[in-house]
């Protein structure tokens, strides 16, 4: 490592010590939205916002190396976890903007994410539309300049406090499956929207059912042409899948390291457990980097699904061991903030963003190469 | 061991699925508290949970109930008063029970409900009565109340008991419930994938799912047997082997029956947590399917364990 990424990690850690909050983040409602929209102020305020973005949207344009290390002292500092109701703007809709929008997009919705003025949701899942993202329903009705939009989404994580939405509506009437679709810019303060919330596993209302009547959006919100949503929707989800993954797990290793230190030796059959999980973690980081350093700045190739894949079950695997380490009924494992939620929560890694089975799919078809599986006709 | 009912514990059985198609407050409901005083109150007075004191019955019989109780979707406290407690001389009327082990100061499973709480402290056991001004109650994640004795001065003791014949019933009461659990938690996912389409297709249609849930239900089916024949044998091998056995394949079939839920099964709305949430908890109980393992490698070979 160069003395440049030594000075830039100790000058982030300084920085992290004296403006990390020292309350956890609040799991849902207005007090979550505000709470992120602070802490994204504050790292704008500190030069530390948008590390990846170019300076012209109020990003710092830095390299992937220094990124890494940011994560890693934001870990190392317990930061506000990057999974909370900034994730979508920041991961899925901001890098979207940059790979499929119009310039005229990027100048109006960029700098607000970067600038923690807005929450943006997703809304990809239908009823009858979640893996098999192909049958989604919900309707975009061209009328003049406007898309005018009916129907319904679900699992859209903090709808219900976000201002926009990246939504995914079958834009002509006449097609099916893939083709028609569009990806759409939509505000959540729009007449004729309906949100929902969900009580999830945990307990937690932080995903949402969300409702469309005739909800009028102007036809300039289309991103990447109208009925060419697919292809906008795969390079969100390559984002997801791939780059996205890279700071959850970095926050992730460091939190087995300390079920490792809080394990006693006289456990040795956990200890053991958990010494394997911090190797596998060790192993899937070193793939994550590889990943990171080779698709810098570019859209993420298939081969993120392992990387999603093999984050999520480790998360599974980790948070079930964190709750055998301290016992069901612990403080470290009550409570919101707990490692009960976090076992609850890691449920959804396997599911959001692509099932494990969809993921498993990618890999043979995408990435080794393989036969695809047999379709049936719709 | 005969694996066929005999008229009598099938007239039992299905008195038993009578009382417990009725209905029950909240019964329907997901979001509804999951403890259901009411059912235990019902299955308390039909005499089910004292099953193992009648003549002509015994353990097994008592297991058999545990089992079709655990499948119901509200929590009640049947296995501690229907499997430990015959054994240790407590009277019936005595229950619901909470169990701990260690200390009685840490958190136990139904102690805001129980009359005598059961302390296993490795060497020695105690049956302590429960105060209830001194119950306080815990927060929890896992469908089961929780609470734990506030104070320092030891509660009064009913009985010293046998602290080996209370691990003995407590690993086979625990494999018995998770065998109930796990057996309602795969049916209500067979029945998904049954229906849910994706792809054009049913969910169980494709052989990735497919595979995934005929090897869940390879480890809730002999569970059920492994703990049944626990029950039966009432020795320390068996009873150990169950409880490893159930403690060790729980998290595997947890995970792979809310995969196959979907998002849904992340929900509260889905019922699927009212069995996951208890097999969670099941699985960290007694030291977890390590110390369980101890205990049967102890039974089976003693001269290499001393």
């Amino acid at each position: 490592m160069t003395l440049s990424a030594d000075q830039f990690r100790q000058s982030a850690r300084a920085w992290l010590a004296d403006h990390v909050p020292n309350e956890p983040a609040p799991r849902d409602g207005k007090a979550a939205r505000d709470f992120a929209l602070a802490w994204q102020r504050t790292q704008v305020a500190g030069g530390w916002a948008g590390l990846a973005w170019p300076k012209a949207v109020g990003g710092q344009a830095l390299s992937i190396q220094e990124q890494i290390i940011w994560f890693e002292e934001c870990a190392r500092a317990q930061a506000p976890s990057p999974l909370g109701p900034l994730f979508v703007g920041l991961n899925h809709a901001g890098p979207t903007l940059f790979a499929c929008g119009t310039p005229e997009q990027q100048a109006t919705h960029l700098p607000p994410i970067i600038a923690g003025e807005v929450l943006w949701c997703q809304g990809f899942s239908e009823p009858g539309a979640g893996s098999d993202l192909a049958g989604v329903r919900t309707r975009g009705r061209v009328d003049g300049d406007s898309l005018i939009i009916d129907g319904q989404k679900l699992w859209s994580s903090y709808a219900d406090i976000a201002d926009w939405q990246e939504v995914l509506v079958r834009t002509d009437p006449d097609s099916s499956g893939h083709a028609g679709l569009s990806w759409v810019i939509l505000p959540m303060r729009a007449d004729g929207v309906t949100v929902r919330p969900i009580r999830n596993l945990a307990g937690a209302q932080s995903f949402c059912e969300v409702f469309y009547d005739s909800v009028r959006v102007p036809l300039d919100h289309v991103v990447g042409g109208l009925h060419n949503g697919w292809a906008t929707a795969m390079s969100t989800l390559s984002f997801e899948r791939g780059t996205a993954t890279l700071p959850l797990l970095i926050e992730l290793v460091a939190r087995i390291e300390t079920l490792c230190a809080d394990c006693s030796r006289e456990r040795h059959q956990l200890r053991a457990h958990l010494v394997g999980l911090r190797a596998e973690a060790a192993a899937i980081l070193a793939m994550n980097y590889r990943f990171a350093l080779d698709c810098d700045r570019g859209v993420p190739d298939a081969s993120g699904s392992m990387l999603r894949l093999s984050f999520a079950e480790l998360a599974q695997r980790a948070t079930s061991a964190a709750i055998d380490l301290y016992g069901i009924a612990a403080p470290e494992v009550l409570g919101l903030h707990g490692w009960g939620y976090e076992y609850l929560h890691a449920f959804t890694e396997t599911i959001a963003g692509g099932t494990a089975e969809i993921q498993r799919n990618i890999i043979a078809e995408r990435v080794l190469g393989l036969p695809k599986e047999p379709r049936a006709r719709r | 061991m005969n694996f066929a009912l005999s008229d009598e514990q099938q007239a039992i059985l299905d008195g038993l699925e009578g009382l417990l198609q009725q209905p029950v407050e909240g019964a329907t409901d997901p979001l509804s508290p999951p403890y259901s005083e009411a059912l235990e109150q019902r299955l308390a007075d039909a005499g089910y949970l004292s099953i193992a004191r009648e003549d002509g019955f015994g353990t097994l019989d008592a297991g058999l109930i545990v089992e079709r109780i655990a499948r119901a979707p509200q929590v009640v406290e049947a296995a501690a008063t229907a499997l430990i407690a015959p054994a240790l001389g407590l009277p019936a009327e005595l229950r619901p029970l909470a169990l701990v082990s260690d200390s009685w100061q840490k958190p136990a499973r139904f102690l805001p409900q129980a009359q005598v709480l059961l302390v296993d402290q490795g060497d020695r056991a105690l049956a302590l009565a429960v105060d209830p001004e001194r119950v306080v109650p815990g927060d929890t994640l896992f469908a089961y109340p929780y609470g734990r004795l506030q104070g320092s001065a030891q509660p009064t003791v009913l009985a010293e008991i046998d602290p080996q014949v209370l691990r003995r019933r407590w690993r086979m009461a625990l494999a018995v419930e998770a065998a109930g659990c796990m057996a309602a938690a795969l049916a209500l996912v067979l029945e998904h994938v049954r229906t849910r389409q994706a792809f054009g297709r049913p969910l169980g249609a494709f052989q990735a799912i497919q595979h995934r849930l005929a090897m869940a239900a390879e480890p809730v089916e002999s569970c059920k047997w492994l703990a049944l024949r626990a029950c039966w044998s009432d020795n320390e091998l068996d009873a150990s082997l169950a409880a490893t056995f159930a403690q060790s394949r729980s998290n595997a079939l947890t995970y792979d029956l809310h995969q196959f839920s979907g998002a849904m099964g992340l929900t509260l709305e889905y019922p699927l947590h009212r069995w996951t949430y208890r097999l969670r908890a099941l699985v960290g109980e007694l030291g977890g399917a390590s110390q369980q393992a101890r205990a049967a490698a102890e039974a089976a070979w003693p001269e290499t364990c001393a």
